[in-house]
């Protein structure tokens, strides 16, 4: 061995010696920056529940009202929801396009006015092109919107878009806006699932959590079907989630809380006869789940609506079928989901108008500060419909 | 454009780099060659056309890919580039084990067959935090360095909030690794098996 050789390899022994001290150095500072992260993270906040009040009979006159909402763009539309704004008024928001799953579908956007009982013409919020360029990624087609709002009082409007293949390659973006809906903060994505952030979408309501947070319930379709509930910050990331159910026959979650700790969850299910409508509770804020039961109400693989009232009683917008989505009815509870009642059948009657295609489906429930209930629903994909009532005629189908 | 979406333009590109020079067997050219055939390389897979790059079009499909996915394709790079591995055998043959090992444990109950879900662990966990300081400090100790710097960058991308995910799972392993590993693994066995089968042809033969 020559003596340049061997300074060689002192040389290599030293500088092996010094990248493994910073490397067990540089391990140690970020292995604490990670315990930091965890034990410096607040305690998640228990729900956010609408405080049910005593039952009493209304005063007010019952009425029952309902609507198309204007769509002069799309062909098709589909997947409505909304949520209440200034002056008592609603922003809905749809999908609609030439056919589902063609690239130019839009999330398009109305507002109804509590006055003259009338919808604005509806205006395109994002198309296809535009998520494409905020998201610095390709997508495909757009779908489902839900929309939610903070405690700070901003609208959270999440949307499913898809890069490759069907809906099970679904992923989800969030807009926010601070003045009603008018205008909307570049989309950013969503991420909550490791293979490849695709398979997971919306349709039921978000949440309020104590601490901020807003809960998405969210489901997945790849291989698997069910559904999950992310707990995200206040800058929409998911920072938590829970399973609500496993396996291939639940989706589509829309979770009702009653207390800071309690609520109850209903899901879409398309798994073996008979079709049940399945339900799931929660007594911890949501971080576990009871295992799904079937509920005694029927469901045709559709999507359902749901709404704690002010009076207590809970009220599930759901196809009363096992086969089609041709019936669309309210079912009442007053012991949060273990019993229940058929309290109107909203379509599917022989008097009731009936659209091209006999399909009423995809509804969202949601009551408003004055205590109405507001119902829309995708009314045979031409258009969304709009039923407007209050607990007075509730109480008298009851 | 933000940092994170930079930093997943950044990553995709360079997957896509690693995959082109691959396909073109850049190693074989003259070192002037390979540099040109990199830049040109670069240039189309990171300059935009239209709205997107080829990056952004791969992240529409691949999402952000993990730091693994990062260091594994920067090396293939520099490989084809300079035609020497970066990463020694001992190192490469730990990591892919080690990768093939967190595949299996997160992705089929990640698939939603059972209640369990371990990408949830990712978002915060100290049981998972403490698995994954417990398996660093052994491959340095093992010295086993490249997987200890991988996990150090993950970790310090996580903490920086480096992409969009908010769960360390998503900084450490990726669908893209977790297949290439897999199919290493299954080629490296199936090649050994076919070496042992010849071997003993060979004995029975010479007998």
């Amino acid at each position: 061995m020559t003596a340049r050789t061997a300074a060689d390899l002192r040389r290599a022994a030293q500088a092996d010696r010094w990248l493994r001290a910073a490397l067990l150095v540089a391990a140690v500072l970020v292995f604490g920056g990670l315990y930091a992260r965890l034990f410096t993270a607040s305690l998640p906040g228990g729900f956010v529940s609408r405080q049910a009040v005593a039952r009493a009979i209304p005063v007010a006159a019952p009425f029952y009202r309902a609507q198309l909402l204007p769509n002069a763009a799309a062909r098709s539309v589909h997947s409505a929801t909304a949520a209440e704004i200034s002056g008592g008024r609603l922003r809905a928001f749809w999908y609609g396009g030439s056919r589902e799953g063609a690239s130019d579908v839009a999330i398009y956007t109305s507002v109804y006015a509590p006055g003259p009982r009338t919808w604005s013409p509806a205006h395109v919020v994002i198309t296809r092109e535009a998520a494409q360029r905020h998201l610095q990624r390709y997508v495909r087609k757009l779908g489902n919107p839900v929309v939610g709002r903070d405690r700070s009082g901003r609208l959270w409007l999440f949307f499913v878009s898809v890069s490759v293949g069907g809906w099970s390659g679904s992923a989800i973006n969030l807009m926010v806006s601070e003045d009603e809906g008018e205008t909307w903060s570049p989309p950013r994505r969503l991420i909550a699932s490791p293979f490849l952030n695709i398979s997971t979408l919306v349709k039921g309501a978000p949440l309020q959590f104590a601490d901020g947070a807003i809960g998405l319930p969210v489901y997945h379709e790849m291989l698997g079907k069910f559904g999950e509930l992310l707990r995200l910050d206040a800058e929409g990331h998911a920072i938590q989630k829970s399973r609500l159910s496993w396996g291939r026959s639940s989706l589509q979650p829309v979770i009702v809380p009653w207390s800071k700790t309690e609520a109850v969850g209903f899901m879409r299910y398309s798994g073996e006869p008979p079709g049940r409508i399945l339900m799931v509770r929660t007594t911890d804020a949501g971080r576990h789940w009871s295992p799904p039961v079937k509920t005694v109400l029927p469901n045709p693989n559709a999507a359902l609506g749901g709404v704690l009232l002010t009076n207590g009683g809970l009220l599930l917008a759901f196809n009363n079928s096992q086969d089609n989505r041709d019936d669309l009815s309210l079912a009442y509870s007053a012991d949060y989901g273990n019993t229940w009642q058929i309290a109107y059948r909203l379509e599917g009657g022989s008097t009731s108008p009936q659209a091209p295609s006999r399909e009423y489906s995809y509804p969202w429930i949601m009551q408003d500060r004055a205590g109405d209930v507001h119902l829309l629903y995708t009314w045979g994909r031409s258009h969304i419909k709009h039923v407007h009532f209050n607990l007075a005629w509730l109480e008298r189908r009851r | 454009m933000s940092v994170s979406a930079a930093l997943g333009i950044f990553g995709c590109g360079l997957l896509s780099l690693a995959a082109a020079a691959a396909g073109l067997r850049v190693q074989r050219l003259s070192l002037r060659a390979r540099i040109a055939a990199m830049l040109a390389a670069g240039l189309a897979v990171f300059v935009p056309v239209g709205e997107l790059s080829v990056a952004g079009y791969v992240r529409g499909v691949t999402g952000d890919v993990s730091m693994t996915t990062l260091v594994l394709a920067g090396a293939a790079c520099m490989a084809q580039l300079t035609g020497r591995a970066p990463i020694g055998p001992r190192d490469r043959r730990a990591l892919l084990w080690l990768v093939a090992a967190g595949a299996v444990f997160l992705y089929p109950f990640a698939l939603g067959l059972t209640p369990f879900d371990p990408y949830a662990l990712g978002f915060g966990s100290v049981g998972f935090v403490t698995t994954l300081l417990l398996v660093t400090l052994a491959a340095w100790y093992a010295r086993f360095n490249l997987i200890v710097l991988i996990v150090i960058v993950a970790a310090l991308a996580y903490l920086g909030g480096g992409y969009e995910s908010r769960n360390l799972w998503d900084y450490l392993i990726d669908p893209l690794v977790s297949v290439y590993v897999l199919g290493r693994l299954l080629a490296g066995a199936s090649r050994r098996r076919l070496g042992d089968i010849k071997l003993a042809f060979g004995r029975s033969a010479g007998r």
